[in-house]
């Protein structure tokens, strides 16, 4: 408990730096957040001087940075640019749908990764190992945008099994398989060498020897002992997840964090970049804080917080 | 595959298929799905927006106070009469005495003025309607129903300003109820939709306005629409929305693109309809302050070497026509004359060049005292419209250097005077939108962003716009736009190359969508089932 608060704690001073790193290349980076919000539309310099206030533009670089400071210390991330909503507000309406995507990717992801690594895995250098990392490799290798339009053009269009742009769970589930194939490819890779790894090792030849059957052997024994690399590499992916799948977003016309961030950046959205920079921040601490304790669920020799 | 698991996938494949369906059925009316390619619309205050995405919205849940067709002919709207002063410095609207917002305020001339005040008050943040409303000064309210409108200047087309969805006008009681961030996000108007939620980026359902009896007489409907609920879907990927619509998920796609424009609109399922946006055409503005482009003669060789009719068909496959002035055919007070310069001419263009001293080097670019003819254009919009260009100028010995970039890096580019040519395009319903780019006061400075990309300072073409803005009767200022449209052709600054255009593909099961005027935005309040 008391290492996880620390952990929490420890989120503080990495946010005062990125938000200062954010905020200084925000300045440095060309161009000026009222055209960008204008988005070139012929307004007239009346327009942009009133917007300009409005934003507190025209107040001094060092003065706008110790404002912001002090709001952001009382939890107040302010107001984004170009919707004027609180940006607080803007990313929790939106962070539903990225956490349904991530969930959903994760649920592919692990099945099929899981599945391929392990027929891999326990089978190593047959035909059936080649075929299951062959498929891997694809889930990696193929671009987000080809996977989810092929996805479509199959499941939705052709067999018209699933919505294409619906709501509800239905819809869910291309996305879903876009995103989790990426997951399970580099998750099965791991979990095959692991496994084979794990079977050479003098625990499971004893397993064996007390006569043990094959799916005992596979699962309680050698898998168990194989997670610790996956377990690793997956939260890294749900934590890259979490704060959004752009381009998935765009094939699939969902809303989530990767977009808003993607636009927020393009428009120099200053507020609202700072608030996801917070809320990634956030999430890549605590999924971290997760994969750490799940060690010491997964093999109780590993014990955190006590080095 | 065995029988059991055929089954069970099937079933597990039709329940997860019949939940959006159902939602539908269960509506029991006509619910349309309209995709458009937006994401990122943030207000559907018609006084705030500049966005031509929120106002596919703004078109459906407001009305105004002249109502125009996409022919941009007037008929009553709101008002149901109007009487201009001899001097053009003020309206007198009588108004719709049975109209209620959907709020159930009641509209009266209050409502008229409230909203017109609020535009020009700072507060708001108008980034659209501030510039269409005019030189306003302030309303009187001559009864319930009867308000005058006065300006600081002669403002001969403020009836067609009434007409813009900018000017719209909103219910006052829900502006002082949910403050204007609130209305922004849950708008109140009195148009045949009223507004019922929003999920950000994702979707925006209307329902439809049972009490609405004010349409304008042009529309085959009259009362309340034949379309229960309009559900504005938000698809930025163009691919998508075209196979959303062959899956019969949507009923409306705008953008699509022109190759499935041809491919649709062949088959028997679908229809399309195209709008030649008003405003100013996709166009180059050549800076006429540094470089090669400072001499007149390369800057008709440029606009002589290029085939924009080739050019166009290859990119929109005839959807989109070449254009040859500064503003569409299909804005008010057009010039026909724009369609006599620069017709392409590879011949022309190697002469003028010749003559400007630029001799053919090696390697097929031209030079003169040592220099390459480079021509450094950083394109923000339409890079495949780019290399087109690229090539036909090459065939003439100009290298037209093309750099992809974000419209950040564009802006400081413009600001500093670092680039040759800038492109542009704009949606807009009015002449008086040529200041913007031509005013010899709005050349861009360090720390002021603005349109002259041109640099170019003419006071002939200033007195006449000015002259323009003002005039006193709609003859002449017809008469002074086609003069300011002369002397910018003649200058040879400002390139047209294509229309804009507005490719709407639908399901052949509804008919009735019709353009606003503008030809962007797309009305659905006439939409009913085909049969």
């Amino acid at each position: 408990m008391r290492y996880a608060l620390r952990r929490v704690l420890g989120v503080i001073p990495i946010l005062f730096v990125t938000w200062t790193i954010v905020f200084g290349v925000m300045q440095l980076i060309p161009g000026d957040p009222v055209n960008l919000m204008l988005a070139g539309v012929p307004a007239s310099q009346e327009v942009r001087e009133n917007e300009r206030r409005r934003l507190g533009l025209d107040r001094p670089f060092l003065e706008r940075y110790v404002t912001f400071l002090g709001r952001a210390v009382r939890g107040d991330l302010g107001e984004s640019y170009r919707s004027r909503q609180p940006v607080t507000r803007m990313i929790s309406e939106q962070a539903g749908s990225t956490l349904e995507l991530a969930a959903g990717g994760l649920v592919v992801g692990l099945g099929a990764g899981l599945l391929l690594g392990m027929v891999a895995g326990l089978k190593p250098n047959t035909w059936i190992d080649t075929l299951c990392m062959l498929v891997a490799l694809a889930g990696v290798s193929l671009p987000s945008f080809w996977i989810g339009m092929m996805l479509i053009y199959v499941f939705g269009m052709t067999l018209a099994w699933v919505p294409i742009v619906g709501s509800g769970l239905a819809a869910l589930v291309l996305p879903s398989i876009t995103v989790g194939l990426f997951i399970a490819g580099g998750f099965a890779r791991l979990v095959r060498s692991s496994i084979i790894d794990a079977m050479g090792q003098d625990y499971i030849r004893t397993a064996r020897a007390k006569g043990l059957g094959w799916a005992k052997i596979a699962f309680k024994h050698a898998l168990r002992n194989a997670m610790i690399p996956p377990v690793t590499l997956l939260g890294i992916q749900i934590a890259v997840l979490v704060g959004g799948a752009v381009v998935t977003e765009n094939v699939f016309a969902r809303p989530g964090l990767g977009t808003m961030l993607v636009e927020a950046v393009l428009n120099k959205d200053l507020p609202l970049v700072q608030a996801l920079v917070v809320y990634t921040t956030a999430a890549y601490v605590l999924v971290n804080l997760l994969v750490d304790l799940l060690y010491g669920l997964i093999d109780p020799r590993v014990q955190v917080g006590r080095a | 595959m065995g029988n059991r698991m055929r089954k069970l996938m099937w079933t597990t494949a039709l329940a997860l298929s019949l939940t959006p369906v159902m939602a539908l059925a269960q509506a029991g009316d006509l619910a349309i799905v309209f995709a458009d390619d937006s994401t990122s619309d943030v207000t559907f205050d018609p006084r705030v927006t500049q966005s031509r995405h929120e106002e596919q919205v703004i078109a459906q849940v407001f009305d105004q106070l002249v109502s125009a067709d996409a022919d941009n002919k007037k008929y009553p709207g709101l008002a149901k009469s109007w009487t201009m002063a001899p001097d053009n410095k003020s309206v007198v609207l009588q108004l719709r005495d049975d109209v209620t917002f959907h709020d159930g305020t009641k509209f009266d001339a209050e409502a008229v003025k409230f909203t017109f005040d609020t535009i020009v008050d700072p507060a708001t943040g108008s980034q659209g309607a501030i510039d269409m409303i005019g030189p306003y000064e302030g309303s009187d309210i001559l009864g319930p129903y009867e308000i005058r409108i006065r300006y600081k200047r002669p403002f001969p087309t403020a009836i067609d300003s009434f007409s813009e969805n900018e000017l719209s006008i909103v219910s006052p009681t829900a502006v002082k109820k949910l403050g204007g961030t609130g209305f922004a996000q849950a708008p109140v108007g009195t148009g045949p939709f009223k507004f019922v939620s929003w999920e950000k980026n994702k979707q925006i359902v209307l329902e439809r306005n049972p009490d609405y009896k004010w349409g304008a007489p042009f529309y085959s409907t009259q009362g309340p629409s034949k379309v229960a609920r309009i559900i504005h879907r938000f698809i930025p990927n163009a691919a998508t929305r075209v196979a959303a619509l062959e899956s019969g998920e949507v009923h409306y796609t705008d953008l699509t693109p022109p190759l499935d424009m041809r491919r649709l609109g062949d088959s028997s399922k679908y229809d399309t309809m195209t709008g030649v946006a008003s405003g100013v055409p996709f166009s180059l503005m050549f800076n006429v302050s540094r470089g090669p482009l400072q001499d007149i003669k390369v800057r008709q060789a440029f606009m002589y070497a290029v085939d924009r009719s080739r050019l166009s068909q290859n990119l929109f496959f005839g959807y989109a026509k070449a254009a040859w002035g500064p503003i569409a055919p299909s804005t008010p007070a057009y010039w026909k004359g724009v369609e006599e310069y620069y017709k392409f001419s590879r011949e022309t263009a190697g002469k003028l060049l010749e003559e400007a001293g630029w001799k053919m080097g090696s390697g097929g670019i031209r030079e003169k005292d040592g220099q390459p003819l480079q021509i450094y254009y950083p394109t923000l919009l339409e890079p495949e419209t780019s290399v087109a260009l690229q090539a036909d100028l090459k065939r003439v010995g100009i290298d037209l250097k093309v750099e992809n970039v974000t419209k950040a890096k564009q802006d400081e580019l413009i600001i500093n005077n670092q680039y040759d040519v800038g492109g542009i395009r704009w949606v807009y319903n009015d002449p008086s939108v040529l200041r913007i780019p031509f005013d010899s006061g709005n050349i861009p400075e360090p720390g002021k962003f603005k349109f002259n990309w041109m640099r170019w300072k003419s006071p002939e073409l200033d007195k006449v716009l000015a002259a323009a803005s003002t005039a006193a009767s709609l003859e002449e200022r017809t008469k002074l736009y086609a003069d300011a449209q002369k002397m910018i052709m003649d200058a040879a600054v400002f390139m047209p190359i294509h229309d804009q255009i507005q490719t709407i593909a639908s399901s052949k099961k509804v008919v009735g969508a019709r353009f606003a005027p503008g030809n962007w935005q797309v009305r659905l309040y006439d939409v009913r089932p085909a049969n």
